[in-house]
């Protein structure tokens, strides 16, 4: 942790890239906001409390979306949010339009606009009719690249066309990676007429996006792999591709397909609840103790750059599925 | 009372004897009645019996005569009617043979300048026997058996002929019945409107109860003024617009489903009320709207009395709707489509053009929107109170809600009904709703823009929701899947009985909790405890207060405290935090944040300048540090190294300082 890299850089530069500043003058803001409230209960306590909820991730629930889109680990929060409340709508197998899924959103987020759900939208159906209905994961996988990766997959976009119109960016840069001499490619005349675009240009293109870009953007080894199986792909199958990726999906914030629709400790909740519905007979399967409180204890500290797998209340009963635990953490 | 040897004979004997018996027959069988009420049906309305009245309402009593006699004669089966000669006198014109279970009519010799004859409530199978009563007026023969129209033909004079309840199949035998004014032969066995356009004084005709199936050939009626077909099998109506004095016309109760078939009421300029009532058409949801679009002229329709303003009001505030949906629609795309579309006519006011639904005007030009400015300035909401339900049409109608109600007048009100309000104003206005209308335990919404499941939100705050319609027009949200269980879980704790008429079931109450209940979980344990209640806001922050408190302790006794306090507050605190902000709400308070957010910025950045500057010379001082520690000894070294000359020194500055 205390490696000297980090004190090479300047000072605002650091606390920039950790985004600290971002969170001090939310939290300030927060609290000139309550300025009532707050005084209430201590202006220490509130700071307390503000960080510990941007850690479990529940920070950014019913927020403004300049604020959800901020930093990173606020959008990977939002993404786990989302999966966790509506993980039932997918579960009860229910196909939804495009315009249902961006009120779902907007349940968590008022103002998340509309263009970010038709581009992931987009992602899912191919480009094609937009009224089609999605399934609750294919649209999930898919929002979670086009929320998380939104500017890279603009400039993206942008080389595509580029390359698709046969301007090969290349020729401007000269590519940093060990893919050999550069070579003045002639126009890609025939680029246009097949679909989509060769792979390994395009690939050398992300490269280098990727070394400039100061957004976040997936790991390129694993962009290669993506790639790798295919000669030519079009924009949306690239992103499908990403999408599908289970490696890129890891270093994100949702778990595997498979265990998409996994999450024991909220099932024990939801059949608590369940429970407590008026004129109900059911018997109540989880135990009271198994309760899932709200815990004023101190979670699990990971650095908010890496995306925690699951904000599971630390109490003592969480039980035992263990895949993405301590473990993962190095 | 009546002597023993007028005492009725059952007239069944009396008819099957030929001859020689005397039938005295007494008219006045029915004690409690001294009036003869000349009623001609119970369908009518009230206008010719009014008229007719006129003519009977002089005490006719049915003592008139307690003379009659119907002597049958040896030439005929046929019964003769005597009358004593006072009679004869005192009611001259008239003669009621009410009741007399009579199964033939009677021959009536000498009473030729008889006007009024009455036949009411008898078994007679055929008219006849009358043809010598050439000044007869009015004919009676209602509640008999009669199965075909005949033996009027001499009756030139008729004008009021009864043929109610009877067993007639056709319409028949009219023709020199040119005088005719009103004929009832409501309760037949008519199919078929025929032979009678030659009745050009007729004015009123009723053919209710009849089996009808479509309406036409009805022109020649030069006088008709009111048709009444009410309980018929029609489907379909015609020629109306032939009867240039038609004011009301009857349709309840047959089978008209659509609007085109009954176009022809469109063109008819004199009708001035309608009743559609149980037909299918009347189940329209855009019943009321189309007729009254359509017939301008009407003043009643349903038998309820519509001013020309407020079908005026109506039609405008849907244009209004419709303008404003359209200029938001336009905002939203590009500018040059504007150019493109061209206006298109808009309702015309005095019209005649039949149309569904307000046409949509393109894009206006100005001299359209000026014509429109003018409309706007009539009225442009309508507020409407019907019973038990208030119904609101148009944005400006809210404002209404601060009138003065009698507390009897809003007590009694039990649905609430919004169209052509947006969403997002209605509202705003929901606490006043609250406390004006206690009982209103029924809302519906048409045209309110309702997009987002968010919204339902704001409806949590009402005191309580038995039934909530949602009409599929002009409410986008409705074609979303999860709609109805997201408003089951919002307001779960109204306990909603009916969504868009259809029962609410238990299994619906558990799936909504199931699709839901972890976002309600989420939205309230997982919140920091000052965003819980910057959300609720101070009314609920004490409750809620309590809660979070009592959240505190052991695991095992929440579930009580919860059940508790749940009872405690009035909704289901989980899903409190779950709010609804209009848009307009939301950017204003996202425009207040911008100044504190600027402040907030520069106030951070100031720290951060400080914190990097104490840390630069920190660092700067680690740096130098070692450097300075050297020459400091240094110095003090060097100070000390002459020990006289320093002893000296500290000696000097000791005694310099006093």
């Amino acid at each position: 942790m205390l490696s000297p890299e980090r004190l090479a850089l300047p000072d605002y530069e650091y606390l920039a890239q950790r985004h600290v500043l971002t969170y001090m003058e939310d939290a300030v803001c927060q609290l000139l906001e309550n300025r009532e409230d707050i005084s209430q209960y201590g202006i220490a306590r509130f700071f307390t409390e503000y960080f510990n909820s941007v850690c479990q991730g529940t920070h950014i629930l019913f927020r403004e979306f300049s604020f959800v889109q901020a930093t990173p680990h606020n959008r990977v929060s939002f993404l786990r949010a989302f999966w966790r409340c509506f993980r039932t709508v997918g579960k009860n197998g229910d196909l939804l339009t495009m315009k249902e899924y961006h009120c779902l959103l907007q349940l968590l987020c008022p103002d998340f606009p509309l263009e970010l759900t038709q581009k992931a939208a987009r992602i899912v159906l191919m480009d094609d009719a937009m009224d089609c209905l999605m399934s609750f994961s294919d649209f999930l996988f898919a929002f979670q690249i086009q929320f998380y990766y939104s500017e890279f997959l603009d400039s993206v976009a942008a080389i595509y066309e580029d390359l698709l119109s046969g301007k090969n960016p290349n020729t401007v840069i000269v590519p940093t990676s060990s893919s050999g001499q550069h070579r003045q490619r002639p126009a890609l005349g025939g680029a246009g007429t097949l679909e989509g675009v060769e792979a390994s240009l395009f690939y050398q293109c992300l490269e280098n996006l990727c070394d400039r870009h100061k957004y976040s953007c997936p790991p390129p080894a694993l962009v290669k792999e993506a790639l790798s199986n295919v000669q030519r792909l079009t924009f949306y199958g690239f992103l499908m591709a990403l999408s599908k990726h289970r490696g890129i999906n890891q270093a994100l914030a949702l778990p595997d397909k498979g265990d998409l629709m996994h999450d024991p400790a909220m099932d024990e909740e939801l059949e608590r609840l369940l429970a407590q519905v008026p004129g109900l007979v059911n018997s109540v399967t989880a135990s009271p103790e198994a309760s899932c409180l709200p815990s004023r204890t101190p979670p699990r500290v990971g650095s908010p750059w890496r995306p925690l797998h699951h904000s599971r209340k630390v109490d003592g009963e969480s039980d035992g599925s263990t895949e993405e635990t301590d473990e993962s953490e190095t | 009372m009546i002597p023993g040897k007028y005492r009725s004979v059952s007239g069944r004997a009396a008819n099957n004897v030929n001859c020689g018996l005397h039938l005295v027959i007494q008219t006045s069988s029915l004690p409690e009645k001294n009036k003869v009420e000349f009623k001609l049906n119970k369908d009518t309305s009230s206008f010719p019996g009014r008229l007719l009245q006129h003519d009977l309402e002089r005490n006719y009593s049915s003592r008139q005569g307690d003379h009659i006699n119907l002597v049958s004669s040896s030439l005929s089966s046929f019964p003769i009617l005597q009358r004593s000669s006072e009679e004869k006198i005192l009611y001259s014109d008239r003669l009621s043979l009410e009741r007399q279970k009579l199964t033939v009519c009677p021959i009536i010799n000498g009473e030729d300048h008889l006007r009024l004859l009455n036949f009411q409530h008898n078994f007679i199978t055929r008219i006849q026997n009358i043809s010598n009563l050439q000044k007869l007026i009015s004919l009676d023969l209602y509640d008999n058996q009669i199965e075909e129209i005949s033996g009027l033909s001499t009756l030139r004079c008729l004008r009021v002929l009864l043929l109610g309840k009877n067993r007639i199949k056709k319409i028949s035998n009219l023709e020199n019945l040119k005088s005719l004014d009103v004929l009832d032969l409501h309760g037949n066995q008519i199919t078929k409107i025929e032979n009678i356009n030659h009745l050009c004084e007729l004015r009123v005709l009723n053919l209710a109860r009849n089996f009808l199936s479509h309406v036409d050939n009805l022109n020649g009626l030069d006088s008709l003024t009111e048709l009444n077909l009410r309980h018929n099998q029609i489907t379909f109506v015609r020629d109306v617009d032939n009867l240039p004095c038609l004011q009301h016309l009857f349709l309840s109760f047959n089978n008209i489903s659509s609007f085109d078939s009954v176009s022809c009421l469109a063109d008819s300029s004199s009708l001035s009320d309608i009743t559609f009532d149980g037909n299918p058409i009347a189940q329209e949801s855009w019943y009321k709207h189309t007729v009254l679009q359509n017939m301008m002229q009407l003043r009643q329709l349903d038998m309820k009395r519509i001013t020309e303003k407020k079908r005026l009001t109506i039609n405008n505030v849907a244009r209004q709707w419709d303008l404003q949906q359209q200029r938001v629609a336009n905002i939203a795309t590009n500018e040059d489509r504007k150019d493109s579309d061209s206006p298109q006519d808009p309702c015309q006011i005095d019209g005649s053009t039949l149309s569904a639904f307000p046409e949509e005007t393109g894009p206006l030009d100005s001299g359209l929107n000026n014509a429109l400015q003018g409309l706007s300035v009539i009225d442009t909401y309508l507020v409407e109170v019907d019973g038990d339900t208030l119904s609101l049409y148009g944005s400006g109608a809210l404002e209404s809600l601060d009138r003065n109600w009698s507390v009897q007048t809003a007590g009694m009100i039990t649905t609430v009904s919004f169209t052509f309000i947006e969403f997002d104003e209605i509202v705003q206005v929901l606490p006043k709703l609250k406390i004006k209308f206690p009982n209103s335990l029924h809302l519906k919404f048409k045209e309110t823009n309702l997009v987002m499941l968010q919204q339902f939100n704001a409806l949590a705050q009402l005191r309580r929701i038995d039934q909530l319609t949602i009409d599929p027009q002009g409410n986008p949200v409705v074609n979303f899947t999860l709609w109805k269980y997201y408003v089951l879980f919002r307001l779960s704790h109204f306990s909603m009985q009916k969504i868009n008429g259809t029962e609410v079931t238990q299994n619906d109450m558990i799936m909504a909790e199931r699709l839901f209940g972890i976002l309600a979980h989420v939205a309230s344990s997982e919140l920091p405890q000052y965003r819980l209640i910057s959300i609720l806001g101070d009314a609920r922050k004490k409750q809620f207060r309590y809660l979070l408190e009592s959240k505190g302790k052991k695991p095992g006794i929440i579930n009580e405290e919860n059940n508790d306090s749940k009872r405690l507050v009035g909704e289901n605190t989980n899903r409190a935090t779950l709010n609804y902000t209009t848009r307009d709400f939301y950017n204003e308070k996202l425009e207040e944040i911008k100044e504190k957010k600027k402040f907030c910025k520069t106030y951070i950045e100031d720290l951060v300048k400080e914190a990097t500057e104490i840390n630069m010379k920190n660092e700067a001082l680690q740096k130098l540090w070692p450097q300075m520690f050297i020459e400091l000894v240094r110095d003090a070294v060097i100070e000390i190294r002459n020990k006289n000359s320093y002893m000296k020194l500290c000696l000097q500055q000791i005694t310099d300082q006093k």
